[in-house]
């Protein structure tokens, strides 16, 4: 019944938003308010109406309700509650309607808003975001509706939406359970800030193209959008750091990172809208970039429904087995429809989007800032060209050929050193006009400082010869351009809290809060660059320091790396069991003691979970964190019988833990950039009219 | 897209870079299509007879001391084949175990490992053959002919064929213990 239910809301959302798309055009054609207000309610009306879908399949997963296909899937009568309700976006299905629930949240956020000046906007920017919802849903409701029930017939159980004829529901007694490998907390939270982060990008999106309707390619759209990109930014952010924690707890191969397609698949939008973050400064501040802005937003867009695409058709090879689906060719003409009719008007609108002033520097703001652009937009085609070169290898030799880790290493890692360095030294140039004297000037100090910290770094490797490695050449390179970022960031710091304390006669700290609080832009900028310094350490140390070892060891015998030596002290083997008594998973757990200078450290744990509902084995590492480096030990094998004996991995991960607080500050960082002000909307307009100046550091 | 850089024209977009443009979009949406189309086929099935195809071994591997595997010598044993590649981090958590699986099962000369390198180098596979002392015949899927006939959605990936040349069962992505390598073989084992 409630399944019914569910899916009939569905389809009358489906609807809902179908003629939201049809009135937001007959309010155009017509030259109608009445049609665009109308399609304005249409749109509002989305959100409690998915909102209704996902409370149904939420409670139909609760509650253990296993004729439904969906919840037969990713639930099992053994998962605590929270689970059942995170298994929303277990699956595919459930994992779509998430998306239009999502989607139709923001989009009621921005109906919401003032429209006072940009009432033009409206009723494209409605109509942008409800095809797409309009998109979503349709996939649901006839590709992959969460609803689907099972049915006993003549020749078996099968799943169907309406009730076959003559067959009687079939409910089994206990479901499949979620994967294990997604029962971890950051897994948890990753899909969801992942799709978070998709789904807000499609608001500048919408606004852009409304722009480009328009004809009005003032800046208006990026005034309008700029807090929304730095939100969607902060959640794909957020979930692709959370995806390499997860990655680096559950995956057991000791790294966070893979380069693989679906990985890249997600970074790729990260990408161009890092880019788009920073060239919209050029065009609010100078009127540069029109079209390089258009270009970049459209395609983040585009790599936004590119990357869902690719993760959920399977088209890629990946470790991400995602299910087979038929959603694959819906997807494909969505993309091929999406990037037709945004280039289209592209090209219509290209000579109204013409640059309001010229590049007078080589070295001003504006041109490190194009070269900043032009560094991430390189990366991005090194990524894209490695996702798609498995596909034109085979169609033009036949031969299937795959770019491993190492192809994106050598050919991002200097990219990605450039535009540490850049990071550092942007900042630091004049809007217009700088000087390789003025320049100079500025960072001096910090880079002395940097190459004082660097003298100490080679030092150490020379009393320490044993962590040299052939990379030892790369690191140096790689550590003097972050610490000389990391300087030059904290210098700059530093010199504005200084200068401010003084003529306010503050203390430094009160200083540095106020003027962190006056350019919340600025300053957040430049801890998101601070983060970044501290994550790129711990890269260098994971990247080029890693080092690992396997053995089979019996009981109190010892296996030892850099440094540390782990002994095998017992192995427990035990049922793990949910409230009601039956057992959940076995663990097969080892107890192993770390020493490091003969000196006892502790006990780690580390373990295999087999889960008995869903089948599948995970492998928890027992690891010791220390803000110097990681001891990761995972329990590869062991003899069940005798348990005399066990197989470890063992992982050296220098600097790793930088990584995750680098990541912490870059998310604060965000945070404090995207905070909302008093009235962001209305300042910067009429700032920009008297003295692009002005505003020269943010709002 | 990039010929369509930040150097504004004062007149709309040129006609041949519209023409590129467009082109550009068509041949990428026809390279997607394709990928598509064959995403849709997924891989070989359980049930389905696997043809004969032939494996040159790496330098050092034999099998009965020859240096190439023909599939249909190997009719009437348990055949469990393994796509693996050496940037392939997954793999490396299966490695060790398929390994010492092997090697238990060997003297009984009833089943035959074949390792088949799925695109990669030849110094980097023999690296991670010699890391992981792998001893059962490997070899490199020379133009992925072998791997475009199991069509094959990554690696690793581990295909088992009964003694009829049958396929029995996929395990797609690495094995987490022996004994699920164990478990499969001990059933093919105990057919008939």
């Amino acid at each position: 019944m409630l399944a019914d239910f569910g899916y009939g809301v569905l389809v009358v959302t489906f609807l809902v938003s179908l003629f939201a798309i049809l009135a937001a055009i007959l309010g155009q054609a017509k030259k109608s308010q009445k049609w665009v207000e109308s399609s304005r309610l249409a749109m509002l009306l989305t959100f409690p109406l998915t909102t209704l879908i996902s409370l149904t399949l939420i409670y139909l997963l609760v509650t253990n309700d296993y004729n439904i296909a969906f919840v037969y899937e990713v639930t099992s009568r053994a998962m605590p509650t929270y689970l059942k309700v995170t298994a929303l976006w277990g699956g595919q299905a459930g994992s779509l309607l998430f998306w239009s629930w999502l989607l139709s949240a923001f989009m009621t956020a921005v109906t919401l808003r003032k429209w006072d000046r940009d009432r033009e906007f409206l009723p494209w920017v409605v109509l942008v975001a409800s095809v797409t919802l309009a998109f979503f849903l349709a996939l649901n409701v006839f590709y992959e509706n969460p609803f689907t029930r099972f049915w006993q017939t003549f020749s078996g159980v099968q799943p169907a939406t309406f009730r076959p004829a003559g067959a009687m529901p079939f409910t089994p007694a206990d479901g499949n359970g979620l994967n294990p490998l997604l029962r971890h907390p950051g897994m948890i939270i990753h899909p969801p800030m992942l799709y978070l982060g998709f789904v807000s990008f499609v608001i500048p999106f919408a606004f852009a193209i409304a722009a480009l309707v328009t004809g009005r390619t003032d800046d208006r759209w990026i005034r309008i959008t700029r807090r929304w990109t730095l939100w969607a930014w902060l959640f794909l952010s957020l979930g692709l750091v959370l995806g390499g924690r997860w990655a680096y707890d559950v995956l057991g191969w000791g790294g966070y990172w893979g380069w693989d397609p679906v990985e890249i698949a997600a970074f790729m939008p990260w990408l161009a809208g890092t880019a788009f973050l920073h060239s919209v400064m050029m065009q609010e501040k100078r009127g540069l970039l029109k079209h390089w802005n258009m270009i970049l937003i459209i395609l983040t867009y585009a790599l936004v429904i590119f990357g869902t695409f690719l993760t959920r058709s399977g088209v890629l090879s990946s470790v991400h087995s995602f299910a087979q689906s038929a959603i694959g060719p819906a997807f494909f003409i969505f993309i091929g429809v999406t990037f037709v009719v945004s280039i289209a008007l592209l090209l219509w609108r290209w000579p109204s989007l013409k640059s309001e002033s010229q590049m007078t520097s080589m070295l001003s703001r504006e041109a490190l800032f194009l070269l900043n652009n032009l560094l991430f937009m390189g990366i991005l085609v090194i990524c894209f060209w490695g996702v798609i070169f498995p596909l034109i290898s085979e169609l033009v030799t036949g031969a299937k050929v795959t770019v491993g880790p190492p192809f994106y290493e050598r050919a991002t890692g200097p990219l990605f050193a450039a535009l540490v360095f850049l990071m550092g030294v942007a900042p630091l140039s004049a809007w217009g006009h700088s000087t390789l004297k003025t320049l100079g000037k500025a960072i001096f100090k910090p880079l002395l400082a940097a190459f004082l910290v660097m003298v100490a770094v080679v030092i150490y490797f020379f009393v320490n010869p044993r962590l040299v490695n052939e990379y030892l050449p790369y690191a140096l390179i790689g550590l003097f351009v972050t610490i000389s970022t990391g300087f030059v960031t904290l210098y700059e710091f530093w010199r504005a809290s200084q200068a401010r304390a003084r003529a306010q006669n503050e203390n430094v700290f009160l200083a540095l809060w106020w003027l962190a609080g006056r350019n919340r832009r600025r300053y957040g900028g430049y801890t998101i660059h601070l983060g970044v310094v501290l994550m790129a350490m711990g890269i260098i140390g994971i990247e080029m320091f890693q080092t690992e070892t396997q053995g089979t060891i019996a009981k109190d015998e010892t296996m030892s790396l850099a440094g540390y030596t782990m002994t095998f002290k017992e192995l427990q083997d035990f049922d793990l069991n949910d409230a009601s008594g039956q057992p959940m998973q076995n663990v097969a757990r080892a107890v192993v003691e770390v020493y490091k200078d003969g000196k006892m450290l502790g006990e780690l744990y580390p373990r295999r979970d087999y889960f008995y509902d869903a089948q599948q084995p995970m492998t928890i590492p027992g690891v010791r964190s220390t803000l110097q480096d990681d001891f990761y030990v995972l329990l590869v094998d062991w003899q069940p019988i005798s348990s005399v004996g066990a197989t470890f991995k063992i992982y050296h991960n220098p600097l790793v833990n930088w990584l995750w607080f680098g990541s912490f500050i870059f998310i604060l960082g965000t945070f404090i950039a995207a905070w909302p002000d008093q009235d962001p909307e209305l300042a910067p307009v009429r700032a920009r009219k008297n003295s692009p100046a002005a505003y020269l550091t943010g709002d | 897209m990039t010929e369509m850089t930040q150097d504004s024209p004062k007149r709309g977009v040129p006609l041949w870079a519209q023409i590129l443009v467009w082109l550009g979009l068509l041949v990428l949406l026809g390279i997607v299509a394709l990928g598509l189309n064959r995403a849709q086929q997924g891989t070989v099935q359980p049930g389905e007879i696997i043809p004969d195809f032939k494996l040159t071994l790496f330098d050092g591997y034999t099998y009965q001391e020859k240096t190439e595997i023909s599939f249909s010598e190997l009719r009437g044993k348990v055949v469990v084949i393994n796509f693996w590649a050496s940037w392939c981090k997954p793999c490396e958590q299966e490695a060790a175990g398929l390994e010492a699986v092997w090697r238990e099962y060997q003297p009984g000369g009833e089943v035959v490992f074949i390792g088949i390198d799925y695109v990669d180098t030849e110094p980097e596979a023999r690296g991670y053959l010699t890391k992981f002392d792998i001893t059962f015949p490997n070899g490199p899927d020379l133009a992925t002919k072998i791997s475009q006939f199991f069509r094959i959605k990554g690696v690793p990936e581990t295909y088992f064929i009964d003694r009829n040349g049958v396929l029995q069962y996929i395990q797609v992505g690495p094995f987490t213990s022996e004994t699920q390598i164990r478990q499969q073989v001990d059933a093919l084992l105990n057919q008939q």
